[in-house]
């Protein structure tokens, strides 16, 4: 696991989606615009280029995202 | 064969679909939520595989959820009583599979249910619904039901399927037989709507549901001639990992769309209706603060649960809340129980449009089978809402509502409401 130096999950951490787990249901899209976009064709979500999120959220759509497909990019 | 008991026994009688008719027996599921690990409940009468688990709790719905390897969509049902192999093939739609069969179905249809997608029919259901609301107002009121929750849904999901309007009454009245399966079994008779088909390889063991492959057949047919933009044409167009879906997956989607996209969507209408009807106080805060309405729809769902249930068979010896559970035995999440859990819900009882955390599971616990209809009914409900918002509606409880006896849909046939 990456650090957290605050400890407060304040800390920006990118994010990843399993293009073979997502199902396309936007939860994430809903959730965070900015940061994750579905395919107009396949509707399969693709993190938008360098988004990030303060680690707390980014945990928080780990969570939601149903099918498991999101998870943070740890270095 | 008598029921084989497997665990403790369920203090509360939670499946028998009379009881339903008194509305959802909510001390039961309480009680059942504070039993430690899981309760065996019995039922029908299919041998030792007959009962099921009883999960009511949040976090344990969760876990199922989650968890689609072990507990499976795929054996036996998703309901609770079991079927033979050769009806499970003949009826499995994406409800009943498991990855990867799942996961190939369901991104035939995800794009047409996104978030995104589903803004785009707002105007065509904000439409409908003033339509119904200014014409249920001009009658003084009357049966909720009939006039407004049924239409409505059911409109919506014919346009995005590009079924014609003119056929909306006849898919209603399809989908109500259908309903009826989920309870004390079906009024028709086999051989109703021209059916020859045995009625255990049928949905809902009913013949309404050989009514509704026919008809999609002739919806392929009128769209294989001539494709429109509609969601038709996109299942037959749709190719997932380069295949089509045969003709049996097309027309067994079709039915779980006409059949998913509109019952649940009425039944959560008409228990919003009822409450606000009842909390007076409650529709006086939205009219208030409109900003509420989005997460008044969101208690709508929560107070309605609409479906009572989903059920999972767990594919290997396991473990589920220190309750440990043999390979084939069916674990049943009702999700009527999840959402009245204090664990999740300050004041689980208290109908609150204002409600801020509310991580209800009426959608399903969150795993892959998540409602893909989920914006789609949240969008309905909330355009209703705001029209009678709009037109300051305030409804009144009229006569007690006409329930289903169903374990399965939290139904009502028919309720007066009276406008205030
Ligand atoms: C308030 C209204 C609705 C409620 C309460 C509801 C509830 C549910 C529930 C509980 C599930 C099973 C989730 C699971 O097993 O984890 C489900 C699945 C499903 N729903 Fe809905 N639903 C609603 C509206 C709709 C609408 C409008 C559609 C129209 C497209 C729809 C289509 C489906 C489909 C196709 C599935 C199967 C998904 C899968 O297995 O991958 N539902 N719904
Ligand atoms: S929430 Fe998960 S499954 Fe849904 S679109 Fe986002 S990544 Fe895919």
């Amino acid at each position: 696991m990456g650090g957290d130096p605050t400890g407060d999950g304040s800390e920006r951490v990118a994010m990843v989606v399993d293009e073979d787990r997502c199902i396309g249901i936007g939860q994430c899209e809903l959730l965070e615009p900015d940061v994750f976009r579905l395919g107009d064709e396949d509707a399969i979500s693709r993190v938008v280029d360098g988004a990030d999120l303060p680690r707390a959220r980014a945990l928080e759509l780990v969570d939601r995202c149903p099918s498991g497909a999101i998870s943070i990019a740890d270095a | 064969m008598a029921d084989t008991t497997k665990g403790p026994a369920s203090p509360a009688d939670i499946a028998s679909p009379t009881i339903y008719l008194d509305g959802i027996p909510h001390e039961g599921f309480a009680a059942i939520r504070e039993v430690d690990g899981l309760v065996w409940h019995p039922y029908g009468d299919q041998g030792d595989r007959s009962g099921f688990w009883a999960v009511t709790r949040h976090a344990d719905v969760r876990e199922v959820s989650k968890s689609p390897d072990v507990f499976s969509s795929a054996i036996g049902h998703t309901n609770l009583w079991d079927l033979e192999a050769d009806a499970l093939e003949a009826r499995r739609s994406l409800i009943d599979s498991d990855a990867p069969d799942h996961t190939r179905l369901r991104r035939v249809v995800s794009k047409a249910f996104t978030p995104r997608t589903t803004r785009n029919w707002e105007g065509m259901a904000r439409d409908i619904a003033a339509e119904l609301v200014e014409d249920f107002v001009a009658d003084g009121g009357g049966d909720w039901v009939g006039k407004v929750a049924a239409p409505l849904p059911i409109k919506v999901i014919l346009a995005i399927l590009g079924v014609p309007t003119e056929d909306a009454d006849y898919m209603v009245e399809l989908t109500n037989y259908l309903v009826e399966g989920t309870g004390e079994g079906t009024s028709l008779p086999d051989d109703a709507y021209g059916n020859t088909t045995p009625t255990r390889l049928l949905p809902f063991n009913s013949p309404a549901s050989h009514a509704l492959y026919e008809y999609a057949e002739k919806m392929r047919q009128l769209r294989m001639a001539e494709p429109g933009e509609d969601l038709v044409t996109g299942l037959l167009e749709a190719e997932a990992d380069g295949e089509r879906l045969t003709a049996a997956e097309y027309r067994n989607f079709f039915q779980l769309l006409v059949f998913a996209g509109n019952e649940t969507t009425r039944t959560a209408m008409i228990h919003g209706a009822m409450a606000l009807a009842e909390h007076p106080d409650e529709w006086a805060r939205l009219q208030a603060d409109p900003s509420l309405v989005v997460r008044a729809v969101d208690e709508v769902i929560r107070w309605a649960s609409p479906i009572l249930h989903m059920r999972r068979t767990a594919s290997r010896d396991t473990e589920l809340a220190g309750t440990p559970i043999a390979a084939g035995d069916k674990v049943v999440m009702w999700y009527a129980g999840a959402n009245r859990d204090p664990e999740a819900f300050d004041d689980p009882y208290r109908f609150d449009v204002g409600r801020e955390d509310n991580p209800h599971y009426a959608f399903g616990g969150g795993g892959p089978h998540f409602c893909l209809g989920a914006f789609l009914a949240r969008m309905e409900i909330q355009v209703l809402l705001e029209e009678m918002l709009a037109r300051d509606v305030v409804l009144a409880p009229g006569s007690a509502p006409e329930r289903l006896a169903s374990n399965f849909v939290h139904g009502v046939s028919s309720v007066e409401l009276a406008v205030a």
